[in-house]
């Protein structure tokens, strides 16, 4: 089943590179015509020159076939440019489909963050790259020597050929259905292999946890049943592989020693001359037998990878599907934001994140999201950015529902901040113009100065520097700033901070929320510290069951949560304060 | 071409003394490997051997059956005896196969297991000498090399072999066929360390292009949620994608290299068997050699350019040689946490911490500097001092992650040492700003060390941690594996804090444990705490000047040593300790009007 999706993804992608394929197919050929000649010319020089006593004749056949070797190497150094023009383009097309097809998926949330999946399926595409260029390469050599010699057989005697030919086409049978257990129990090797790895890494990673459980003993034998379990799966590839046995004796073996064992009645028949005995045995034993064993050793692992690594990239190169908006996206008026009993849970069995939660957001306000982690803020933000969709109740902006608004008018009015700030490998300047690429430099050198991000410009040597993937030298605070300056210069009229401050000191936290505060349009802060709290108009605390609005004096009045959250927060820094009059004399 | 491998393999190793050791170590890993498995390879050295054997006769075998047939004169005989050789050849192939498979697999196995086993022995210092992905690779990739040591070198011997057998085959046929061949085979030398020389350059290039794509997918990978909210999908797409036009370039130049090669190759390979042939066709007329012999010069041809292949070997040998020895490294460092002989019971007492006279010296620093510290019984003690002060390393000492290179620590008047690890581990217990994601799912990960425990006590245990709520929230609750329960690090810390309060143990060291939690959910940590660890010893290393002020007493760190032991309260006034916490973030408002460098 999955090799059969391999094929089908190894054609789609070849499809483009026919073109090259012919031409690849032409060289070959003419790559073949030394080896498909040299049993008749060797057949003449023996026949005509050697045991006629000629022995210049003789050489004068040899001669032909050098020259005919050169023709074939001609053919060898032709075909090289037409194999790269297959396997290269191949190579773009996979990685292509990969990238993208991967990204999406994640997109869509269902590609683990780390992406070590990827990174193993890029390592997979120059797999498949290596062995097709190793299957075309061997694949030329074996069907120029084995239809060469078979070919050659048929022009010396016709009867040979056939019985040789049939020996051949049983060999190729059995090998075909010994191909297809090779390919199930090397699927199982490389499973078993990742699943080492993957209960490996945790542990090899976390031994101070392991050693602090006392648990030494369950995570070893964890481990080493996948160990014990892979060694079996080997040796079970290795049983299956000794059956290539038959293959080789039947395809190869078997017809030399028919064509010896009735050489005596065809040569006394007048069937065969010396010569052409001997021209036959050649290319039995140097065509045949080694194209035979190359594709019973060689073709056989060139296969059966391929046909794992294609059925494994397959799988990781399909296409998530897409959401298709039925009818065009509305534009709505103005920005007010209102949720009405807006419900939303991960999965229908768990527990709802956000339950029945009713918000009204006038356009322009500043309002702060404050509660313990876990307890829906980033699911909140998710829904306000249409990140999520509520299973029940509904979101509105500007009076049209969210679910409506036309998908490039909500990512330009709407803009989220993640607490993980998007650095990636371009220039500084690509990194800050990514959400209006036609912004001026001045502009550009105004924001940095209003959010605080002077000094790394600075250290990185101007906007034109270049920042190395990973984001560098960067620190988290430094990325956070870089995110908070590309939003603002956005177009966005809607701004939703989620803890995308979290790795800046206060004072610069500070510095920041009070520039987007300044800047036209809604501002939403979900807050890591509670300070951000106090800078805003409104502030609603999330707490479980009940969520509620107000101004700071109306919550600590009414909120336990947040008059203990405040009065902890203020604890500290009255200690500090007493501390600084103290230091005063 | 033979001092072509060795140079270049040394250039990725560094310094030629460091890939001598670990050449050294690798050869001892692959002697002991074979000292084991010494009948199986007597079984694979003579099943060589014959193949050897066989290979080499095959051509003469072939000349006396054609020879027989042209003369009509002994064929049956001739032909049994190739049929023979044939069946052989065939056999010791897959004999050799999977005698070596078997041999291989459990080699492999067997150092995994040891490797393992010896990285988990190693504990808390091996992990800083082997970080962990260093160490997977060395499971995952280096373990099978004396596996594959084995084969290699037997079919390189094997090679070598056919190779002189082939040409001492032309020679027995006559002298001057040998004479032609060995003509031929400076000029294949000559083309082949061309080839070596020019292909570097542009492999290089060419992985390296590679892995400019893999880390832009990687950098949008951790931007998924921004791409998402900007809908820039496709703009990144293009993005990633650069670099593939270079890398399409790139690989045509390895293309038009090796096809340079190639085509040489197909051409001196048949030139010179042609020339045998000529030779040899001369001889035949002079009634020298049989038709048989002739056929058989061509084989022999064949067998003696099957060194070539060589060049493959030794480099494949030298690295299997570098990877036992990355084996051999880890298998060769000596445990330094150990359990003693005749392990004491662990006290019943009430759990009060001694440290006494203890220096703790990391990579020729001293980082404890003959410290005394003593913790009272059922008091928790905040550990507090400048970042590399060695906060973590004094709490490690306490349940014998590390042992001091001098002094002593007791747990109720006993040495440590000469507790038996796996009680002090019950009695013992930490939570770590990072847990390790141990386990399948959410509820084994808190009952790593304890598989016994109820659903129920699972869950009291997250309740305390503040976890509960969050992990019902996700797909499967309390059953979701934990590679589809994505969470944020503060989500973590408090699984790892479950897990401390599920154990029960007696004494409780929280190392940064809590440092990733916001505000709110931080003050409900603490308060969840002060309850369960009321009556318990506990070590709490804090960067945050509110968690030294809960805790009974402030152990501060500074040079070493232990500055002072007094409440919070009682230290706050002295500037040297609020300095301490400058770089918290909490605190930063209020102290920000303090000049940093304002101290004594």
């Amino acid at each position: 089943m999955r090799l059969a999706d391999g094929i089908a993804l190894l054609r789609r992608h070849l499809r483009p590179q026919r073109r090259a394929l012919w031409w690849l197919a032409a060289w070959s050929a003419l790559e073949a015509v030394p080896v498909f000649l040299s049993g008749l010319l060797v057949a003449g020089a023996i026949d005509r020159g050697f045991l006629a006593g000629r022995p210049l004749l003789g050489f004068g056949w040899l001669a032909v076939l050098a020259a005919l070797w050169a023709v074939g190497a001609l053919g060898t150094r032709q075909a090289y440019p037409w194999l790269a023009a297959t396997v290269e383009p191949l190579r773009d097309s996979l990685v292509t489909a990969l990238v993208t097809a991967s990204l999406r998926r994640a997109l869509a949330g269902q590609e683990g963050a780390d992406g070590s999946s990827v990174v193993q399926a890029t390592v997979q595409v120059e797999t498949v790259r290596a062995l097709f260029s190793a299957l075309l390469r061997n694949m030329r050599q074996l069907l120029a020597a084995g239809v060469a010699a078979l070919g050659g057989l048929a022009v010396l005697s016709p009867l040979l050929a056939l019985v040789v030919g049939s020996f051949v086409l049983l060999a190729l049978a059995l090998f075909a259905a010994l191909l297809r257990v090779l390919i199930a129990r090397y699927r199982t090797v490389v499973l078993t292999e990742e699943k080492v790895t993957a209960l490996a890494a945790p542990i090899v990673g976390g031994v101070r946890d392991v050693v602090v459980a006392a648990a030494e003993g369950r995570a070893a034998g964890e481990v080493g049943a996948a160990i014990d379990a892979e060694a079996e799966a080997t040796r079970a590839l290795a049983r299956a592989r000794a059956l290539r046995l038959p293959v080789v004796t039947l395809g190869a073996h078997l017809p030399l020693l028919v064509l010896l064992a009735l050489s005596p009645w065809l040569l006394a028949g007048g069937h065969l001359s010396v010569g052409q005995l001997v021209g036959g045995v050649i290319y039995l034993s140097s065509g045949l037998e080694p194209a035979i064993a190359l594709l019973v050793n060689a073709g056989g692992t060139i296969f059966v990878n391929l046909g794992v690594v294609l059925g494994r990239l397959a799988e990781v190169s399909a296409e998530p599907p897409t959401r298709s908006l039925a009818a065009p996206g509305s534009f709505p008026a103005g920005y007010d934001l209102a949720l009405e009993r807006v419900s939303f849970a991960y999965s229908p069995d768990a527990e709802p994140v956000v339950r029945n939660l009713t918000l009204d957001v006038p356009e322009g306000l500043h309002l702060a999201v404050v509660g313990p982690s876990g307890v829906g803020k980033s699911t909140l933000a998710n829904l306000l950015a249409r990140l999520a969709i509520p299973q029940q109740g509904e979101l509105r902006l500007g009076g049209a529902p969210l679910s409506g608004v036309d998908e490039r008018y909500l990512h330009q009015t709407v803009a989220l901040i993640p607490q993980e700030a998007y650095v990636f490998a371009a220039t500084l300047r690509d990194n800050l113009s990514y959400l209006r690429p036609t912004v001026g430099d001045r502009e550009l050198e105004d924001v940095v100065a209003v959010v605080g991000l002077e000094q790394t410009v600075a250290r990185l040597g101007g906007l034109d520097a270049e920042i190395e993937p990973g984001g560098g030298t960067l620190s988290p605070g430094e990325r956070q700033l870089i995110a908070l300056a590309r939003v603002y210069l956005s177009p966005a009229q809607m701004v939703i901070l989620d803890e995308a401050t979290c790795h800046l000191d206060p004072v610069a936290e500070a510095r920041a929320e009070q520039a987007f505060a300044e800047r036209p349009g809604t501002l939403i802060v979900i807050a890591h510290r509670i300070s951000s709290a106090l800078r805003a108009e409104r502030i609603l605390v999330m707490d479980g069951a009940d969520p509620l609005l107000g101004t700071h004096e109306d919550l600590l009045a009414h909120s336990t949560l947040y008059a203990e959250l405040v009065g902890h927060w203020s604890d500290v820094r009255c200690a500090g304060a007493v501390h600084q009059v103290d230091r005063q004399p | 071409m033979r001092r072509g491998p060795p140079r270049r393999l040394a250039r990725f190793l560094g310094p030629e003394a460091a890939a001598d050791a670990l050449r050294t170590s690798g050869n001892r890993v692959l002697r002991h490997s074979a000292e084991r498995a010494r009948v199986a390879v007597v079984v694979l050295v003579v099943v060589a051997l014959i193949g050897v054997a066989t290979t080499v006769l095959m051509p003469a075998a072939l000349a006396v059956a054609i020879d027989a047939a042209v003369a009509g004169v002994g064929l049956p005989s001739a032909l049994v005896r190739l049929a023979v050789v044939l069946a052989v050849a065939t056999a010791v192939g897959a004999i050799d196969d999977l005698v070596g498979s078997y041999v291989g697999t459990a080699m492999t196995a067997r150092l995994r297991h040891r490797l393992l086993g010896h990285a988990l022995a190693l504990g808390v210092p091996g992990q800083r000498r082997f970080p962990a992905g260093d160490l997977l690779s060395r499971l995952a990739v280096n373990a099978d090399s004396p596996a594959s040591f084995l084969p290699l070198l037997l079919s390189a011997g094997t090679t070598v072999l056919v190779s002189v057998g082939g040409v001492v085959g032309l020679a027995l046929i006559d002298w001057r066929l040998a004479v032609t061949f060995l003509l031929g085979v400076p000029v294949a030398i000559v083309l082949v360390r061309l080839f070596l020389a020019q292909a570097g350059e542009p492999f290089l290039r060419y992985q390296q292009s590679q892995a400019a794509i893999v880390t832009r997918l990687l950098d949008a990978f951790g931007g998924v949620r921004t791409i998402r909210a900007s809908g820039t999908a496709e703009q990144e797409i293009t993005r990633i994608l650069q670099p593939l036009p270079e890398l399409n370039a790139t690989g045509r130049q390895v293309w038009a290299l090796q096809g340079q090669a190639s085509w040489r190759f197909s051409l001196l390979a048949p030139m010179i068997q042609v020339l045998v042939l000529a030779v040899g066709g001369f001889a035949l007329t002079a009634g020298s050699i049989t038709t048989g012999e002739l056929v058989a010069a061509v084989s022999y041809v064949g067998l003696a350019l099957s060194g070539i292949g060589l060049a493959d070997a030794l480099v494949s040998l030298l690295g299997c040689q570098v990877g036992a020895g990355r084996i051999g490294e880890v298998l060769d460092t000596r445990p330094t946490v150990g359990a003693p002989p005749h392990p004491v019971p662990v006290p019943p007492g009430p759990g009060r911490l001694e440290l006494h006279d203890v220096t703790v010296r990391m990579d020729a620093r001293v980082v404890l500097d003959h410290l005394d510290l003593s913790v009272p019984a059922g008091t928790s003690v905040a550990v507090v001092g400048r970042s590399g002060t060695g906060k973590s390393v004094l709490v490690s000492l306490v349940g014998r992650l590390l042992d001091p290179d001098e002094g002593e620590v007791r747990l109720d008047g006993v040495p440590l040492f000469l507790l038996a690890p796996a009680a002090l581990r019950r009695t013992v217990t930490y939570a770590f700003e990072r847990p390790a994601l141990l386990g399948n799912t959410v509820h084994d990960m808190i009952a790593y060390g304890r598989p016994d425990a109820s659903r129920a006590e699972v869950e009291a245990a997250a309740a305390a941690a503040q976890a509960d709520r969050f992990i019902r929230l996700l797909p499967e609750g309390y059953d979701t594996p934990l590679a589809r329960a994505p969470m944020s690090g503060g989500e973590l810390q408090r699984l790892g804090l479950a897990r401390a309060i599920l154990t029960g143990a007696r004494v409780v060291v929280l190392d940064d444990a809590t440092s990733s939690l916001d505000t709110a959910t931080e003050v409900k940590v603490a308060q969840a705490l002060e309850r369960l660890l009321a009556g318990r010893t506990s070590m709490v290393v804090a960067y945050r000047a509110a968690t030294a002020a809960r805790a009974d007493l402030v152990a501060w760190l500074d040079a070493g040593r232990i500055r002072a032991l007094a409440p919070h309260q009682v230290l706050w006034s002295d500037p040297g300790y609020r300095a301490v916490f400058a770089a918290d973030q909490d605190t930063a408002v209020a102290d920000a009007v303090v000049p940093a460098g304002s101290e004594a």
